[in-house]
C-alpha cells in the first residue's frame, strides 16, 4: 500500500498530499516527521537524489525535485526500492507537466494538472500507470493504448 | 488539523479566477505571503502555520475542526445561496481571499450551463478546477453541475476533471479530511447540508445519480466512446465498498467487459503496441482489458468464486502490462488463501513457453514481484504435497527471478526463498528458508525462447546462495541509498532465517560445508573448484580469508557481511542502521562479537542518529534475543553500550526490559554474567565533560549535554534499582531457603570474616552488594537514595550472612562513621555529604529499625524456645499467638519495603517455621493470608516465590515467572512496543519530539511475556495477540496505534504540566515504579524525601528538535516562526481584534480590544490569558490565532 504521496515546500508547507488508509489522526504525525526528515538531511541535496527512511514496518523515500520536496511512503510490497520506481514516475511526470524540474510557483501553477497525473499514477494506494506517455493520454482522456498512430 | 498545510496553498486560490487570474495565481507563495502581510498581519500569521507545530492532542484538533466548521458554514451556505455570500462574511480574513470555495463553487454552476463556451471551458480547465483540487474534499452539491457537464461538454479536458471531481465526491466518506484529497480542510458537507434545512445536498442525494450516469457510460460498448468509458469505470471504483448495491453493479460491468474481451485469441507478442503498432481492435480490446482488471484490482477479492480467479487468471495472458501486473497481484493474493485452486487455475501457464514465463521478461516491476510472490505460495503450499511436479515449475521460475536485472524483483525473491513473505512466518519456514537458500540450485531450463537472449555461462547451474551472495555484494556497491537498504534489510532477513535454522538445530548442516557440494556436475564455473580451504580460515576474519575460502557458505557469507560492514560508513543514517541491524542478525552467538560492538560503539557517538532508529535498533536486539536467547549476555554487553553512550536518546523502558528478559533468559549458569554486563554501567568511571572528540571506546560513558547527563543518571537510577531488585534472584540466593541459621552469622560480628565468608558463599550477591555500597557513596543524592533502598531489599530477602552484613553497612550509612574510611577509596562527586555523613539518615532510619526489630524478634525467640526447652515445657496458645503477631507485624513491615511471599517469608528466621506452622494448623489460618497484597495479585509473588523449580532451567523457563518479571518492571508500554516490533506492526508516524517518551499504559498485554521464551509453539499467537502482522489486518494495527498516540509527548496544550523536562518525572515514577507502587506503596510516608520531585529541569532545548536547518535558506516567515515558539518563555502579549465566540470547553471567549498574554500557538491557535477572568469566568484558553494581534 502507498500510505502517502506528500509534495511539499522547503518551508515545510505542504503543497499536496495525497493518503491511503492513514487514519486522519496520523496524518499530522506523519506530515511533522517527515518535514523534520527533509529539513534534516535535505540540505544541499541534488535534484532528484534520493534519500531513504524507515520507521518500522514503513518505508520512506524522499527526493527533491527542482523547489519542492516529495516524499513517498509505503509498506508491504511497497518497499523501498518499489518507492523508487513510484518516485521516478512521479517525478518523470510532474517534470513533464511542468516542462521542467518545477519552482515552487511553477507547480502550483501545474497545480491540477499534477493533480490528475498523480491520479493516474495511484489509483486506491496501488501504483496504475509507470509510464509517462500514458499518463500524458490519459489526463487528456485518451485511451492509455493508442488506437492511432 | 491539515489546517496549516492547507494555508499555504492560499496563494494559488487567492486568484480571482474571472478577472486577472494568471498574474495573482503565479505569485509564489513566499511573495504572496510578504504582498499579504502588509495587508493584514493576520493573514500572515496564519500563512505559516506551520504543521510543527501542529500537535497531537484530539482536543485541539477537535477545536481546530470545530473553527474550520465554523468558517466554513458561511463558505457552504453561499454556495447554495448565492445571494447571501455577502451577508454572511462577517470575518474578516474572508475578505482577503478574493478567491473562496463558494465563488469557485459558483463558477462552476455558471460555467456548467454554459459549457458548450469555449471560454467557459478555458475558464474550467485553467481556474476553476485546478484551485478546487487544493481543497480537501468536493461539495456534494456541485454534483449536478458536474454532471451537466459530463453530458454536454465534448472538452477531453474538462471531462477529465469532470470524472476526477466526481471520482471524489464517491469517496469521501463523510467525514471531512477523510478522502485521500488533501489539501485545504473542508467541512462535512452533509452535515452542513442538514443544517440548511432549505435547500442542503447531501451525498446521499447525489451519489445514485453520479453511480448510474457512470454506470451508463461505463457499459457503453461505443468504441469512440472507450476513452471516457475507461474513466468512468476507474471513478466508480472510488465508491466506498461498503456499498453492497454500487459493488455489485462494479461486478458485474467487470464481468462484462471481461467476458467479452477476455479471451485472448493470439498469443501476446510483445512490443505490439510499439511504433508500428497492432490493429485499432486489438488495441480497443487491450485498453479495455486495461480498465477492466484496474477495477477488478481495487474491488474486495472474491476468493470462493471461479468467475473471479478465472478472469484473474486470463489477465495474465493480456497485452497490456498493467493489466498484468494486476492480475498477477489479484492472483498471489488469492493463492494466500487457496493455492490449490489458483494453481490449478493457472495450469499450463507455467509452463516453459507460458503466460507466466513471458512475465520474467515483462517490463513491469511490480508485476515480477508478484510473480515471486505467487510463485513462492504456491511452492511453498501444503495443499500442493501431491503435486510436487507443479512445485517445481513454480520454483524453478522462482529460481529464475534471482537473475532478475531489478534489485526490487531479485530482493523480492531472496525474501521469498528464504521464507518471509509478511511477519506471520514460524520458525520453521524461515529455517526452511536459509536451508533452501544454501542448499538449492538453480537451473535454467532449455526453453528456447531463452536461448538468444541468456549468455551460456548463466544457463549453467548455480547454487542459490553463490547469485544471491554476488547478487547482494554488488547492490552494496551501489549509489543509491534506497538500494542499500534494501540489500542491508535483505541481509538482515537472511540472519533471520539463519537464526531460526540454527535454533531449530539445522546449522550442522553446516555452513562449513561447501555451497557447491554439487562438484560431481560437471558444469561448474572454475572459479568455485579452486580453493577449498577448511573453514577455520575464515574464523580468522579479515579481508584476505574472506576470498580464501569463498566456496564454503561461511566463507561467503564472511566476504559478504565484510562488505556489509564497510556500508556503515554510507552517510545516511538509516542505511547504517539498517546495516547495524543486518550486522546484529547475522552476528552467531558463537563468535566473537568485538567488531560489532566497536561498530556500534563509534557509530553510537555520532550524534545525527535520531532516538526513534536506535530504539528500533534496540527493539532489533530484543527480536535477536527472542530468536536465540543464547545469545543473552552478547545482547546485553550490545545494550549497554547504548546504555552508555546514548542514555539521553533510548527508550529506557525498552532497554530495562531487555535487560530483565535477557536476565531471565541467561540462564542459571548465565545469570551472573547477564547482572555483571547491566551493572558494569555503574563501575564506569563518569562522563567526562567535552569528551565528545572522536572517542569511541566502549568502556567510556558518553554525556555531552545537561540533557544526556540526566538520561545518564536516570539509567544509572534504573541500573541500581535493577540490582537491587534482582540480585537475589540472579544469585539464587532467599532468606527462605537460606541453609545458614541466623544464629551462626550472628557469631561471626568480626566484619571481614563476614564478607569473606559472604564472598565464597555466593559472589554473584557478593559482587552486587559491593557495587551497590559503593553506589550508596559515592553517587549522586538520587543513586544514593535508590541504592540504600535497593541494599535494603537485597537484605530483607537475602539470609545470612548478608542480611547482617547490609545492615551493618546501613548502620554505618546512617551514622556516618564509616564513611570517612571509606571515602578515601571512592571517588567523591564533591558533594558536601552533610552532617550525618551521606545525608541518607532520614532515609536509612526506618529500614535499619525494619532490620533491628526482625534481629531483636529473632533474639527474643531464640530465648524463648531456650526456656521453653530448658522447662521441657509446650508452647501454649497464647505464646503462639503473640509469635504469630510478630511474625505478621513484621512481615507487614518489611512487605512495605520490597516484595516478599508472605507464605514462605519468616521474619523470625527459619527456626519459627515449626511454631508458626503449629499455630496455623490450629487456628485454621491460611498460609496465603497474603492475597490482599498487591503483589500476590498481581502475580509478583510468583518472581520470587520459586515454587516453581522449572525456573532454574533456562529452556524450560516458567511463564508465569517471566510475565510476573514483566509485571513487575512496571512498564508495560515498553512490553507493548516490543510486542509491537516482533510482530512488524507499526505504520504509525514516529514521534518527531527527541525527548523520550513515557506513555502511559493503555493495557496490559501478557501474551508477549508468556511467549516471550516459548521458542515456538507459541509464536503463532503472539502474532495473534498482537494481531497486527498481515496486511489484512490493518485494522487491529491501528488499533493499538492509537492507543500508541494517546500518550504522544507531543507539547500538551491542556497538560497541566508545564513545559518542564517531559521525560524527567515520568522515568523517575518508572524506575522506581513497580517499587514505590507495588507491595511497598505505604513506604512514601517513610522516606518521603525520596518523593521529592527533580527540580524543574525547564530545557532550554526543548524546541530543539523543532529546529529547521532549511529555515535560514527558506522563507523568513518561518523562521519568526521558531522565534514564536521559543519565546513562550518570555511572555508574549497581544490584542484581540474581533469578538470571539469560545466553541468549547478548551476555548476562551474574547471581546474586542481585551489584552491577553499569548502563551504559545498551536495549530492555528494561540493560547491565552486574560489579566481578568471574562464574563464567564474562564481566564486562558484557546483563541484563533487571527483574532489576536500581537504586540
Amino acid at each position: 500500500m502507498l500510505l502517502a504521496i506528500l509534495i511539499s515546500n522547503f518551508a515545510g508547507n505542504f503543497l499536496l498530499e495525497r493518503f491511503n488508509g492513514v487514519p486522519s489522526e496520523e496524518r499530522l504525525h506523519w506530515k511533522t516527521f517527515l518535514v523534520k526528515l527533509g529539513a534534516d538531511n535535505l540540505k544541499g541535496a541534488r535534484n532528484e537524489e534520493l534519500f531513504v527512511s524507515s520507521q518500522k514496518s514503513v518505508y520512506i523515500v524522499y527526493t527533491v525535485l527542482g523547489g519542492v520536496c516529495i516524499y513517498i511512503v509505503g509498506k508491504d510490497e511497497y518497499d523501498e526500492l518499489a518507492l523508487t520506481e513510484v518516485m521516478f514516475v512521479i517525478t518523470s511526470s510532474i517534470k513533464d507537466a511542468c516542462g521542467k524540474s518545477p519552482s515552487e510557483r511553477l507547480f502550483l501553477d501545474k497545480y491540477g494538472k499534477i493533480c490528475l497525473c498523480l491520479d493516474e499514477i495511484v489509483w486506491k494506494g496501488i501504483l496504475e500507470n509507470t509510464e509517462k506517455d500514458r499518463i500524458k493520454r490519459l489526463i487528456g482522456l485518451k485511451p492509455p493504448n493508442p488506437t492511432e498512430i | 488539523m491539515a489546517d496549516s498545510s492547507g494555508t499555504t496553498l492560499m496563494d494559488l486560490i487567492t486568484a480571482d479566477p474571472a478577472p486577472v487570474p494568471a498574474a495573482a495565481s503565479t505569485v509564489s507563495s513566499s511573495s504572496a505571503s510578504s504582498t499579504t502581510a502588509a495587508a493584514s498581519p493576520a493573514a500572515t500569521q496564519q500563512q505559516y502555520v506551520s504543521t510543527k507545530t501542529a500537535l497531537g492532542e484530539k482536543k485541539s484538533k477537535r477545536a481546530a475542526l470545530m473553527q474550520i466548521q465554523n468558517d466554513t458554514i458561511s463558505v457552504a451556505k453561499a454556495a447554495l445561496n448565492p445571494v447571501r455570500t455577502n451577508i454572511i462574511s462577517h470575518q474578516k480574513q474572508k475578505q482577503k481571499k478574493p478567491v473562496s470555495y463558494a465563488q469557485l463553487a459558483r463558477s462552476i454552476h455558471e460555467l456548467a450551463a454554459t459549457s458548450d463556451q469555449k471560454s467557459s471551458q478555458k475558464q474550467l480547465v485553467h481556474h476553476v478546477f485546478p484551485k478546487l483540487a487544493v481543497y480537501n474534499s468536493v461539495d456534494p452539491s456541485l454534483a449536478p453541475s458536474l454532471l451537466m457537464l459530463d453530458q454536454q461538454c465534448e472538452d477531453r479536458t474538462v471531462l477529465r476533471y469532470v470524472y476526477y471531481y466526481l471520482a471524489r465526491i464517491l469517496a469521501d466518506t463523510g467525514s471531512q479530511g477523510l478522502n485521500p484529497g488533501g489539501g485545504i480542510p473542508t467541512p462535512n458537507w452533509d452535515a452542513l447540508a442538514d443544517i440548511d434545512a432549505v435547500g442542503g445536498v447531501t451525498r446521499a442525494d447525489v451519489v445514485p445519480r453520479i453511480v448510474n450516469q457512470l454506470t451508463t457510460e461505463a457499459t457503453n460498448t461505443d468504441v469512440e466512446f472507450h476513452a471516457r468509458r475507461l474513466q468512468a469505470l476507474k471513478a466508480l471504483t472510488y465508491a466506498p465498498s461498503s456499498n453492497i448495491e454500487i459493488l455489485s453493479r462494479l461486478y458485474e460491468i467487470v464481468f462484462g467487459i471481461l467476458d467479452k474481451v477476455g479471451d485472448v485469441p493470439q498469443k501476446r507478442k510483445k512490443g505490439i503496441f510499439g511504433a508500428k503498432g497492432g490493429d485499432k481492435e486489438s488495441i480497443i480490446r487491450s485498453n479495455l482489458q486495461y480498465a477492466a482488471l484496474s477495477a477488478l484490482r481495487r474491488l474486495p477479492l472474491d476468493p470462493g468464486n471461479p468467475a473471479f480467479l478465472h478472469h484473474a487468471v486470463q489477465g495474465i495472458s493480456f497485452a497490456d502490462p498493467v493489466a498484468v501486473r494486476h492480475s498477477l497481484e489479484i492472483i498471489s493474493e488469492l493463492a494466500i488463501r487457496d493455492p490449490y485452486a489458483v494453481a490449478m487455475a493457472l495450469g499450463k501457464l507455467v509452463a516453459p513457453g507460458g503466460a507466466l514465463q513471458d512475465v520474467l521478461h515483462l517490463h513491469d516491476v511490480l508485476a515480477r514481484v508478484s510473480l515471486a510472490r505467487l510463485c513462492h505460495t504456491i511452492s511453498t503450499a501444503r495443499s500442493l504435497d501431491e503435486r510436487p511436479d507443479i512445485k517445481s515449475q513454480f520454483n524453478s521460475v522462482l529460481y529464475q527471478l534471482l537473475l532478475d536485472p531489478s534489485e526490487r524483483v531479485c530482493f523480492e525473491a531472496i525474501l521469498c526463498i528464504l521464507g518471509k513473505h509478511d511477519n506471520t512466518e514460524k520458525t520453521e519456514e524461515r529455517a526452511a528458508g536459509w536451508y533452501r537458500l544454501t542448499r538449492e540450485i538453480l537451473k535454467l531450463p532449455e526453453a528456447p525462447s531463452n536461448s538468444k537472449d541468456k549468455s551460456q555461462k548463466t544457463r549453467r547451474p548455480q547454487p542459490l546462495i553463490k547469485l544471491v551472495m554476488r547478487r547482494l555484494e554488488s547492490s552494496f556497491r551501489s549509489f543509491s541509498r534506497p538500494v542499500l537498504h534494501a540489500a542491508a534489510r535483505v541481509v538482515q532477513e537472511m540472519g533471520r532465517s539463519r537464526a531460526a535454522a540454527h535454533a531449530l538445530g539445522l546449522q550442522d548442516l553446516d555452513e562449513g560445508a561447501y555451497g557447491n557440494k554439487y562438484d560431481s556436475m560437471d558444469s561448474f564455473d572454475s572459479d568455485m573448484n579452486d580453493s577449498s580451504h577448511p573453514e577455520g580460515i575464515r574464523r580468522t576474519t579479515g579481508v584476505s580469508n574472506a576470498a580464501g575460502g569463498k566456496d564454503t557458505i561461511a566463507g561467503m557469507l564472511a566476504s559478504l557481511m565484510e562488505v556489509v560492514r564497510t556500508t556503515v560508513a554510507c552517510e545516511c543514517v538509516y542505511v547504517r542502521a539498517m546495516v547495524i541491524k543486518g550486522l546484529i542478525w547475522m552476528q552467531s552467538p558463537h563468535e566473537s562479537f568485538d567488531e560489532l560492538k566497536s561498530i556500534i560503539a563509534s557509530e553510537l557517538s555520532d550524534p545525527a542518529w535520531p532516538a526513534t532508529l536506535l530504539n528500533d535498533i534496540l527493539l532489533t536486539l530484543h527480536a535477536r534475543f527472542k530468536a536465540t536467547p543464547d545469545m543473552a549476555v552478547t545482547l546485553l554487553e550490545l545494550a549497554r553500550i547504548f546504555a552508555t553512550k546514548v542514555p539521553g536518546k533510548i527508550d529506557a523502558d525498552v532497554l530495562q526490559l531487555l535487560w530483565k528478559t535477557c536476565l531471565i533468559g541467561a540462564g542459571p549458569d548465565g545469570k551472573h554474567t547477564a547482572l555483571e554486563a547491566v551493572t558494569i554501567v555503574l563501575d564506569l568511571p563518569p562522563p567526562q565533560p567535552g569528551s565528545m572528540s572522536g572517542f569511541t571506546s566502549v568502556d567510556r560513558v558518553s554525556a555531552s549535554d545537561p540533557k544526556s547527563a540526566l538520561a545518564l543518571q536516570r539509567l544509572v537510577q534504573a541500573a541500581v534499582w535493577f540490582l537491587g531488585e534482582n540480585a537475589n534472584y540472579a544469585a539464587s540466593e532467599y532468606a527462605w531457603e537460606s541453609a545458614t541459621p541466623p544464629g551462626t552469622a550472628l557469631m561471626m560480628l568480626d566484619a571481614d570474616k563476614m564478607v569473606a565468608a559472604a564472598s565464597s558463599r555466593n559472589p554473584t550477591l557478593a559482587g552486587a552488594l559491593t557495587r551497590l555500597q559503593r553506589c550508596a557513596f559515592s553517587g549522586s543524592w538520587e543513586v544514593r537514595i535508590i541504592a540504600a533502598q535497593a541494599l535494603t531489599t537485597v537484605a530483607i530477602r537475602s539470609g545470612e550472612p548478608f542480611r547482617l552484613q547490609i545492615y551493618e553497612f546501613l548502620h554505618a550509612l546512617a551514622q556516618g562513621g564509616v564513611q570517612s574510611q571509606l571515602s578515601e577509596m571512592h571517588l567523591s562527586n564533591g558533594e558536601d555529604q552533610g552532617a550525618s555523613g551521606t545525608g541518607l539518615g532520614v532515609l536509612i532510619t526506618p529500614m535499619i529499625k525494619v532490620l533491628d526489630e526482625m534481629y531483636s524478634a529473632q533474639d527474643d525467640l531464640i530465648k524463648e524456645m531456650r526456656s521453653h526447652d530448658n522447662a521441657n515445657k509446650e508452647w501454649k496458645d497464647e505464646e503462639l499467638k503473640k509469635l504469630y503477631e510478630t511474625h505478621e507485624r513484621l512481615l507487614d513491615l518489611v512487605s512495605l519495603f520490597c516484595y516478599v511471599p508472605r507464605a514462605k517469608y519468616l521474619p523470625l528466621g527459619p527456626i519459627s517455621a515449626k511454631l508458626i506452622d503449629i499455630y496455623r494448623t490450629r487456628h485454621n489460618i491460611s498460609a496465603s493470608t497474603g492475597l490482599s497484597d498487591p503483589a500476590v495479585a498481581t502475580g509478583i509473588s510468583d518472581l520470587v516465590y520459586e515454587s516453581k523449580p522449572a525456573t532454574t532451567e533456562s529452556d524450560t523457563l516458567d511463564d508465569d515467572l517471566v510475565n510476573a518479571w514483566a509485571v513487575n518492571l512496571g512498564d508495560v508500554p515498553a512490553v507493548n512496543r516490543v510486542n509491537e516490533f516482533l510482530a512488524g506492526a507499526g505504520t504509525d508516524a514516529p514521534d518527531v519530539d527527541e525527548n523520550i517518551v513515557s506513555r502511559p499504559s493503555v493495557s496490559y498485554d501478557d501474551m508477549w511475556a508468556k511467549t516471550l521464551l516459548e521458542s515456538t509453539e507459541m509464536e503463532e499467537d503472539d502474532v495473534r495477540s498482537s494481531g497486527s502482522s498481515s496486511p489484512e489486518s490493518t485494522g487491529s494495527v491501528e488499533t493499538s496505534i492509537s492507543s500508541h498516540f494517546g500518550g504522544m509527548n507531543y507539547p500538551s496544550l491542556f497538560s497541566s504540566r508545564p513545559t518542564t523536562y517531559g521525560a524527567s518525572q515520568p522515568s523517575q515514577e518508572r524506575s522506581g515504579g513497580s517499587r514505590f507502587n507495588h507491595p511497598s506503596s505505604m513506604h512514601e510516608g517513610y522516606g518521603s524525601p525520596i518523593r521529592e520531585e527533580p527540580p524543574p529541569y525547564t530545557s532550554p532545548e526543548r524546541y530543539e528538535s523543532f529546529e529547521n536547518p532549511l529555515a535560514g535558506r527558506g522563507s523568513h516567515s518561518f523562521e519568526s516562526k521558531d522565534d514564536d515558539r521559543m519565546s513562550s518563555g518570555n511572555p508574549q502579549f497581544g490584542t484581540a481584534l474581533y469578538d470571539f465566540t469560545a466553541g468549547g470547553d478548551d476555548e476562551l471567549s474574547l471581546t474586542t480590544g481585551e489584552e491577553v498574554e499569548i502563551e504559545y500557538e498551536v495549530d492555528g491557535w494561540f493560547y491565552v490569558k486574560k489579566k481578568r477572568p471574562g464574563r464567564d469566568g474562564k481566564m486562558a484558553g484557546l483563541v484563533p490565532v487571527l483574532y489576536v494581534s500581537q504586540s
